[in-house]
C-alpha cells in the first residue's frame, strides 16, 4: 500500500495538471470571443440533423416499398394494417400523444429520439442478418449507416446544446435469440412496425428538428455556453 | 374389408341366436339354467356363461363338467353365472344345477365356442406435430395363446366434431407366443394442432385349427391427441413455418377464440375456401404448391380484429453437385469447386448447405458458400502425409438432400496461384533474367513455368521446369532476344510432372533492350556521276533487325591501295553521298553506325569495266514482277546486279539495286514502288574481280496502259490524189507502254460536221493505214480525190490498247484540167446558141416586129386593163374586202357632238391628255362612249364615200379589249368607277411615243406609224372621227350593242387608214386615252 501511496502522488498530480489543461481547452471555445462558432455549430448541427431526417424519411420510402413486396401479400398491399399486437411493442413506439410530446421539453424530446433510433436501429440490424436477397440487405445496411448517422447526430445536437446523452442501455433488448419472434409471420409483423415506427418516428422527428431551429436563438446558447464556462 | 367384417359380425350373431333357440327347446322350462354360451379368448380356456330365471339368482350353483365318460365329472360350486373351463378337444358335458331349480345338462360341442380376442389397449399415442404423424403402440397379447397365430388389426382414425372417420387401416401382425409391442405409424394430412384426433384399435386372430365361430375383439378405448382448438387461449395458423417440396398439396388451419369470427384466410395474395373443423379451427387446402419467394409465402387468417399467420417455404430439394472437381493451388489447401444446379428456392436458414466430407480420414468440413457465384467453392486442408482424397460433397435443405463423390490425388491435381512480383533484370543487350514469386509450398513436385516473350513483331513462349520450393521466389534467363527491342514477358506455371492446369499468367512487365552495334553493313551500290568527275554511293537502310538499335550516321570512306582518298561522314537520314574522284577510282567502303558501334564495312569497287554490245530488251511484268534474264556470263565471278530507277524519267532517280549470285540468269524483279504504265529502264551489271561491268539494259513496264494521246502529226504536202503525213514520237511519259503501231484513218468529211471517231464509225470509204514500222515517220497516203475534204486520224496502239484519236482536215489541191475542160465546154456551148439566135432573129426580125412590137396596139389583148377591171369585180384574193357573213366588230364611237360644250369638254381634256399619258396606255375609259357595230365591208363602203358632210366629227371609235367588254354589260351602270380601274382596256401593241400621241393627225405620225410594227389604229382616230358619225344607230346603240373587238380589227387598218384628211379633225385624238385622264386625274377640270 505504501508503494502504491508513493506512486499514487506523482500521478495525481501528472493527472491534476492534465485534467487542468483539458478544462482548460475544453473552455477554450466558450471564451466570449470564440462563441460565434460554437452557436453556428449547434444551429448548424441541428439544420444537418434536420436535413439528415428528411433524406432517411425519403430513404425509407422506398426501402419500405421494396422491404413489404419482399415479405410479400399481405404486407404489401395498401390496405394492411394489423392492429398492433403485444409481441410487436418490442418495437419503440412513437404513439405518445402529440399534445403529450408537445408538452415535453427540449431535453425530453431528444433523448427520446435518441433512444428510439438507437432501438431502432438495433431491430434494423438484427433485420439485416435475416434478409435472404443480397440486394436488399445492401440496401438496408446503407440505412442502417444512414439512421446510425441520425443518432450520432442528435447525440451531437444534445450535447452542443449542453444536455446529456440519456444513460441505461440503449444496446440491443436482450439476446438476439431470446427476443426473436417465436415464428416467420410474427417476425415478418415486426418488421413491418419497425417500417412503421420508423417512418412515424422519422416524420416526427423532423418536425422537432424544425421546431427546435426556430426554437433555439443564439444568444441563448451563447448565454448557456458562458455560464458553462465559467 | 370393413364390409367383410361386418358381414362377419352380422352372421355369427345369427348363428348364436339359432344356438339359444336350439339349447332354450332343448333344455326346456323357464327358470332352468338356459341359454349356456362359452366364450373362449385364449383357446385355451373359456368362459361359459348363463341366464338362470328369478327363482334361481340367489343363492349357489353346481356346476359339473365333464369331457367325455374317461375321465372323472368335475364339479364345484359358484354363485356366478360364469365359469372358466378348459375347452373341450371334441366336446363337453355341462350339468348346472341352481339352487331352487332342476339339474340341467348341456352338451358343449367344440364348433359352439366363440372365439373372441381380448381387446387391445393402446400403450401409447404419441403426436410429432412438426410432420403430423402419430405413432401407435400397442402389445399383442401373444403370450395368451399356446402357439402362433396370424392377427389383424383394425386401427380407426377420426377427427372433428361430431367425430368422423377418418382413415380405417387393417394392420397384419404374427403372433408368436410371447407379448410383443407392436407400433404403427400415421401421417395425418391435416396438421394435428388443428383438431384433435382420436385412435382406437380391435383385433382379429386367424386360428385356423379352432373350428368354432371367430369374432372381431372389441375397440379399444378411445386415444385422443388434443388439438389446439382444444386449448384455451391458443390461437394461430398451423403448421408453423412449414418446409414444403414444390407440388405439394397443404392444408392449413385457423385455430382462434370461440368468440372471434373469422373474416378469410389467404395462402399468398389468394384468398380460399375454408372447412370448419370445430367451432374454434378453420382449414384451407391449397394443392400442388408452387415456389415460394425468398422470404416464404404467408398463410394469413384474418379474424374480427387480429390476425394470425404462418408463413410456408415451398421450394425444391436440393439437385446433386455437378462437375465437382478438387485441385490445389498451394498444398495447404484443396479447393473443390462445384455447380450447384437448379436453386432450391429457400434461402436463409433453410438454404440448401455443403459439407465436404473425406472417407479416408473421417473429417469433415462444412461449406459456407455465397449464392451469388455461379460455381460453388470449399476449402479442405491439405492433410498430412495423405495424397488421395475421397471426397463426398453432402448437399442437404429441410426438403432433402444429395450427394456426389470424388477420388483425387492431390500431387496431379496442382493449379498454382498467379505467379506474382515479377521482375526483369537486364544482362546485357540480348539476355535478361526474369524473376517471380509464388505463393505456395511446392517442395514435393517440380514447377513447369512458360515464359512468354513478346514485341511487336514476335511473340515465342519458353519453358522453364524448376523444383518447387516453399513459397519462394523462381528465376530464369532469356537469351537470344534482339538488341533495342521492347519486349513484354509474363509467366504462368503448373506442376511438371502431372500437368493439370497452367495458374493465370502474371501481370505482364516490360523491358526494352539496350542497343547493340549493327549487325552488318548497308547493302551499297555506286555509280558515276553524268559528267564522270564524281561517283555517286548510295545504300539501303538497315532492317530494323539488323540496326540493333537507331542508325545516326553512315561512314563513307574511299580508298586506293589502303590509303585513305576520302572520309565522309553522313548523318541520317540521308542515303547516298557523292565523292569527288576525278576519272581515278577506288574502293569504297561505307559503315553504319548507331550509339553501340559500327557496323562492319560494306566495300564497292568504283570501277566500271568497259562493256560493248550493250542490247536493250523490252520486258513487261509477268505477275508481280518483271522478269529479266540473261545468258550465262561464265567470267562473272562475283555474281550480278540489276540496278534500276524509281523513275522512268531522266537523272536524278532514286536508285534501286539488287545483287543475285553468280549462277543466276534469270530474275524477277519486284518492288511495291513499281506502277503500270511507268517505263523502268534496268541495267544489269556483271561483277568482276576488277569492277562491275555494264551487261544489258532492259527496259520494263509493270502493266502496259494505252497511251496517253496519239502522236501529233502534220499534213506536210498535199496533191490533187495524195497526202504525206509527218508525226513526232509520243513522249515517254505518256506511251505507258511498248509501241506496236500506228494506225490512220482517213475518210471525207467536213471540218465542222460532228462525227463519231472514225475508227468506230464504220464508214465504207473509211481508208485504214496501219504503221508497224516504228522507225518511219512519215506516210504518204494516195488515191485521193482532189479539192476534197478530208478528215485524217492518227491513233497509237500499245498492249495496253489504243490512244485517244488525233484528228486534222485536209483538203486535196484541185485537179487543173479537169477544172478547165469544165470551164470551156460551156462557154463554146454558150458562144455557139448566142450566134444561132442571131442568125434566126436576123432572118425573122419582120415577123418579130410584127408580133410584138406592133404599131397600133388592140386593147383587147392590153393585160394592163384586164388586171384593172378584176379588181372592179373585186378580188378573190383581197380577203379583207370578202362579204362574209356579218359578225359584228364592235366599234365604239364616243360620241363628241359638234355642240359647243362636248367639243370643250374635249379640249379641256386634251392639254390633260397631253400632259398626262400614261406610259403604257393601258387605261382606257368606257364611260360616255357609244358602241357601233360596224362590218369591214360597210366600213370599205365608207371608206371610199368619205363624208365631207361633217368633217369636224368627233365620234370616237375606241377598241376595247374582250375582257372590259364584259363589265359594261353585266353591270353597265353600277360600276362605273370600277371599271375605269379595272378595265385593262385596249393594249397597244406598240409603246407609242408621247410625242406621237401630241401631233395631231400629222403626216409625221403616220410616217412613223408605218415604220413600227404591229398593230396602230389608235394612232389614227382621226380616221374613225370622219367615219364613225355617219352610221345612224351610233348614238342609241350606246352600250346596248356592245360586242367583241372584230377579228379583222388588224385587217380593218387598211380601211381605217385613209389616205389624208387628218388635217380636217384637229383635236379629238386620242379620246380615249384623255377621258381616262380626265375621269381619273381632272375630275373637277
Amino acid at each position: 500500500p505504501d508503494v502504491r501511496a508513493d506512486d499514487g502522488d506523482p500521478a495525481g498530480d501528472s493527472w491534476g495538471i492534465f485534467t487542468f489543461l483539458c478544462a482548460a481547452l475544453c473552455n477554450l471555445p466558450a471564451l466570449p470571443a470564440l462563441n460565434c462558432s460554437e452557436e453556428l455549430g449547434a444551429g448548424q448541427s441541428i439544420q444537418q440533423t434536420y436535413d439528415l431526417t428528411r433524406y432517411l424519411e425519403h430513404q425509407l420510402r422506398t426501402l419500405a416499398g421494396t422491404y413489404l413486396n419482399y415479405l410479400g401479400p399481405p404486407f404489401n398491399e395498401p390496405d394492411f394494417n394489423p392492429p398492433r399486437m403485444a409481441r410487436a411493442e418490442r418495437v419503440p413506439s412513437a404513439t405518445v400523444d402529440l399534445d403529450l410530446w408537445r408538452g415535453l421539453t427540449d431535453n425530453a424530446r431528444l433523448a427520446a429520439n435518441y433512444r428510439a433510433y438507437s432501438r431502432l436501429l438495433c431491430y434494423l440490424r438484427v433485420l439485416d442478418g435475416q434478409v435472404g436477397t443480397a440486394e436488399l440487405r445492401h440496401r438496408l445496411s446503407h440505412f442502417c449507416a444512414s439512421l446510425q448517422g441520425l443518432v450520432l447526430s442528435i447525440g451531437g445536437v444534445m450535447s452542443s446544446l449542453g444536455y446529456p446523452l440519456p444513460a441505461g442501455p440503449v444496446g440491443p433488448p436482450g439476446p438476439p435469440g431470446a427476443s426473436a419472434a417465436p415464428n416467420d409471420f410474427l417476425k415478418k409483423m415486426d418488421d413491418f412496425w419497425l417500417l412503421k415506427e420508423l417512418q412515424t418516428w422519422l416524420w416526427r422527428s423532423a418536425k422537432d428538428f424544425n421546431r427546435l431551429k426556430k426554437k433555439v436563438p443564439p444568444a441563448v446558447v451563447t448565454l448557456r455556453l458562458e455560464a458553462r464556462g465559467f | 374389408m370393413w364390409k367383410n367384417s361386418s358381414l362377419r359380425c352380422l352372421l355369427a350373431l345369427a348363428i348364436l341366436c339359432l344356438r339359444s333357440l336350439i339349447y332354450s327347446q332343448e333344455i326346456g322350462s323357464l327358470g332352468d339354467p338356459q341359454n349356456l354360451k362359452c366364450v373362449t379368448h385364449n383357446l385355451q380356456k373359456m368362459l361359459c356363461t348363463w341366464d338362470v330365471s328369478s327363482r334361481g339368482r340367489r343363492g349357489q350353483t353346481d356346476f359339473c363338467y365333464t369331457t367325455n365318460d374317461l375321465t372323472p365329472q368335475v364339479c364345484f360350486k359358484t354363485k356366478e353365472r360364469r365359469v372358466e373351463i378348459p375347452i373341450p378337444e371334441s366336446s363337453i358335458t355341462v350339468t348346472i344345477k341352481s339352487s331352487g331349480t332342476a339339474t340341467k345338462e348341456f352338451v358343449i360341442h367344440q364348433k359352439d365356442i366363440s372365439f373372441v380376442p381380448i381387446t387391445p389397449h393402446i400403450l401409447s399415442l404419441m403426436p410429432d406435430f412438426p410432420t403430423s404423424t402419430l405413432n401407435l403402440k400397442w402389445s399383442d397379447n401373444g403370450s395368451v395363446f399356446p402357439y402362433g397365430l396370424d392377427a389383424l388389426w383394425q386401427i380407426q382414425i377420426l377427427r372433428k366434431e361430431p367425430m368422423e372417420v377418418v382413415t380405417q387401416v387393417t394392420y397384419y401382425s404374427k403372433l408368436t407366443h410371447e407379448d410383443v409391442i407392436l407400433s404403427w405409424n400415421w401421417t395425418s394430412d391435416m396438421p394435428l394442432e388443428c383438431t384433435s384426433h382420436y385412435v382406437k384399435i380391435r383385433c382379429y386372430i386367424n386360428a385356423t385349427q379352432f373350428v368354432g365361430s371367430k369374432d372381431w375383439s372389441d375397440w379399444s378405448p378411445t386415444e385422443v391427441i388434443p388439438g389446439k382448438d382444444t386449448e384455451p387461449g391458443e390461437s394461430g395458423v398451423f403448421p408453423l413455418d412449414p418446409v414444403v417440396a414444390v407440388g405439394s398439396d397443404l392444408t392449413f388451419c385457423c385455430v382462434h377464440e370461440e368468440d372471434q369470427r373469422i373474416t378469410n384466410m389467404t395462402y399468398g395474395s389468394k384468398s380460399y375456401t375454408m372447412m370448419q373443423l370445430s367451432s374454434r379451427s378453420h382449414a384451407i387446402r391449397v394443392l400442388n404448391a408452387n415456389v415460394s419467394n425468398s422470404s416464404g409465402t404467408n398463410v394469413v387468417c384474418r379474424l374480427e380484429n387480429a390476425w394470425e399467420g404462418s408463413v410456408v417455404f415451398v421450394g425444391y430439394a436440393p439437385d446433386t453437385p455437378q462437375n465437382l472437381s478438387c485441385e490445389t493451388p498451394n498444398f495447404l489447401i484443396i479447393k473443390c469447386t462445384w455447380k450447384p444446379g437448379r436453386p432450391s428456392g429457400l434461402y436463409g436458414e433453410r438454404r440448401t448447405k455443403y459439407s465436404l466430407f473425406e472417407r479416408t480420414s473421417g473429417r469433415n468440413v462444412s461449406c459456407e458458400v455465397s449464392g451469388l457465384n455461379k460455381d460453388h467453392v470449399c476449402d479442405f486442408p491439405v492433410l498430412p502425409a495423405q495424397k488421395t482424397y475421397d471426397f463426398i460433397l453432402g448437399v442437404s435443405n429441410p426438403i432433402g438432400q444429395a450427394k456426389s463423390s470424388l477420388l483425387v490425388d492431390i500431387t496431379q491435381r496442382v493449379h498454382p496461384k498467379t505467379p506474382e512480383k515479377l521482375t526483369v533484370t537486364e544482362n546485357n543487350s540480348t539476355s535478361i533474367q526474369l524473376r517471380w514469386f509464388i505463393n505456395g509450398s511446392f517442395a514435393e513436385i517440380r514447377l513447369l513455368c512458360q515464359l512468354e516473350i513478346s514485341s511487336s513483331h514476335s511473340e515465342r513462349k519458353l519453358n522453364v521446369s524448376t523444383p518447387g520450393r516453399k513459397s519462394s521466389t523462381y528465376t530464369a534467363q532469356v537469351n537470344e532476344l534482339h538488341p533495342h527491342t521492347k519486349y513484354q514477358f509474363r509467366v504462368r506455371c503448373s506442376d511438371a510432372d502431372h500437368f493439370w492446369r497452367w495458374s493465370d499468367w502474371s501481370r505482364g512487365v516490360e523491358q526494352t533492350t539496350s542497343e547493340a552495334p549493327p549487325a552488318r553493313g548497308p547493302d551499297i551500290w555506286r555509280e558515276r556521276s553524268p559528267s564522270g568527275e564524281n561517283v555517286i554511293v548510295f545504300w539501303k537502310p538497315l532492317s530494323p533487325s539488323e540496326s540493333n538499335g537507331i542508325i545516326v550516321s553512315h561512314e563513307v570512306s574511299c580508298y586506293l591501295l589502303d590509303m585513305l582518298l576520302e572520309h565522309k561522314v553522313v548523318l541520317e537520314p540521308s542515303n547516298s553521298t557523292e565523292i569527288k574522284l576525278g576519272k581515278s577510282d577506288c574502293v569504297i567502303s561505307v559503315v553504319a553506325r548507331n550509339n553501340a558501334g559500327s557496323s562492319p564495312p560494306s566495300r564497292i569497287t568504283s570501277v566500271e569495266l568497259p562493256s560493248d554490245n550493250v542490247t536493250t530488251d523490252q520486258a513487261v511484268a509477268v505477275g508481280n514482277g518483271i522478269n529479266i534474264s540473261w545468258d550465262s556470263y561464265p567470267n562473272m565471278t562475283c555474281g550480278y546486279i540489276v540496278k534500276w530507277c524509281h523513275s522512268s524519267g531522266s537523272e536524278p532517280c532514286s536508285v534501286d539495286w539488287q545483287k543475285f549470285p553468280s549462277n543466276t540468269t534469270s530474275v524477277v524483279i519486284k518492288s511495291a514502288l513499281f506502277k503500270p504504265g511507268v517505263r523502268y529502264n534496268f541495267s544489269l551489271y556483271g561483277c568482276k574481280s576488277m569492277g562491275y561491268q555494264l551487261l544489258k539494259n532492259v527496259t520494263g513496264y509493270m502493266k502496259e496502259l494505252p497511251p496517253k494521246t496519239a502522236p501529233n502529226f502534220i499534213v506536210e504536202e498535199t496533191s490533187s490524189d495524195s497526202i504525206l503525213v509527218k508525226w513526232e514520237d509520243i513522249p515517254i511519259e505518256e506511251c505507258r507502254g511498248f509501241f506496236k503501231r500506228i494506225s490512220s484513218f482517213l475518210c471525207k468529211g467536213e471540218k465542222d460536221a460532228l462525227k463519231p471517231r472514225l475508227s468506230e464509225s464504220g464508214n465504207p470509204e473509211l481508208k485504214v493505214n496501219n504503221i508497224t514500222d516504228l522507225t518511219k515517220k512519215s506516210m504518204k497516203i494516195l488515191d485521193l480525190q482532189g479539192k476534197t475534204s478530208y478528215q485524217l486520224e492518227l491513233q497509237a496502239y500499245t498492249a495496253g490498247g489504243l490512244s485517244p484519236p488525233n484528228s486534222l482536215y485536209v483538203v486535196t489541191k484541185e485537179d487543173s484540167v479537169g477544172l478547165i475542160i469544165a470551164i470551156l465546154i460551156p462557154v463554146a456551148v454558150v458562144v455557139l446558141l448566142g450566134v444561132l439566135a442571131s442568125i434566126f432573129c436576123y432572118r425573122k426580125r419582120e415577123w418579130i416586129k410584127e408580133t410584138f412590137y406592133p404599131e397600133i396596139p388592140n386593147p383587147e389583148n392590153s393585160k394592163a386593163l384586164q388586171f384593172q377591171r378584176n379588181i372592179c369585180e373585186g378580188n378573190k384574193t383581197l380577203k379583207t374586202l370578202e362579204m362574209n357573213p356579218c359578225t359584228p366588230n364592235s366599234v365604239e364611237v364616243v360620241e363628241t357632238q359638234s355642240t359647243a360644250p362636248k367639243i370643250e369638254d374635249t379640249e379641256m381634256m386634251s392639254p390633260a391628255a397631253e400632259t398626262t399619258v400614261p406610259e403604257d396606255g393601258s387605261e382606257s375609259e368606257m364611260e360616255n362612249h357609244v358602241v357601233v357595230s360596224y362590218c369591214p365591208p360597210i366600213i370599205e363602203e365608207e371608206i371610199s364615200n368619205p363624208p365631207t358632210d361633217e368633217p369636224g366629227g368627233s365620234s370616237q371609235v375606241v377598241y376595247i379589249d374582250i375582257q372590259s367588254m364584259y363589265q359594261p354589260q353585266i353591270k353597265p351602270e353600277e360600276e362605273p368607277e370600277i371599271d375605269l380601274v379595272t378595265t385593262a382596256g385596249y393594249k397597244p401593241q406598240m409603246q407609242l411615243s408621247i410625242s406621237a400621241l401630241k401631233i395631231e393627225g400629222h403626216s409625221p405620225v403616220e410616217e412613223e406609224l408605218d415604220k413600227t410594227a404591229g398593230y396602230r389604229p389608235q394612232a389614227n382616230t382621226n380616221a374613225w372621227n370622219m367615219g364613225t358619225p355617219d352610221s345612224p344607230g351610233s348614238v342609241e346603240s350606246n352600250n346596248e350593242n356592245a360586242s367583241f373587238g372584230s377579228p379583222c380589227s388588224i385587217n380593218s387598218r387598211q380601211f381605217l387608214l385613209p389616205p389624208k384628211d387628218d388635217e380636217d379633225s384637229p383635236k379629238p385624238i386620242n379620246t380615249a386615252w384623255s377621258f381616262t385622264h380626265f375621269f381619273q386625274n381632272k375630275p373637277n377640270d
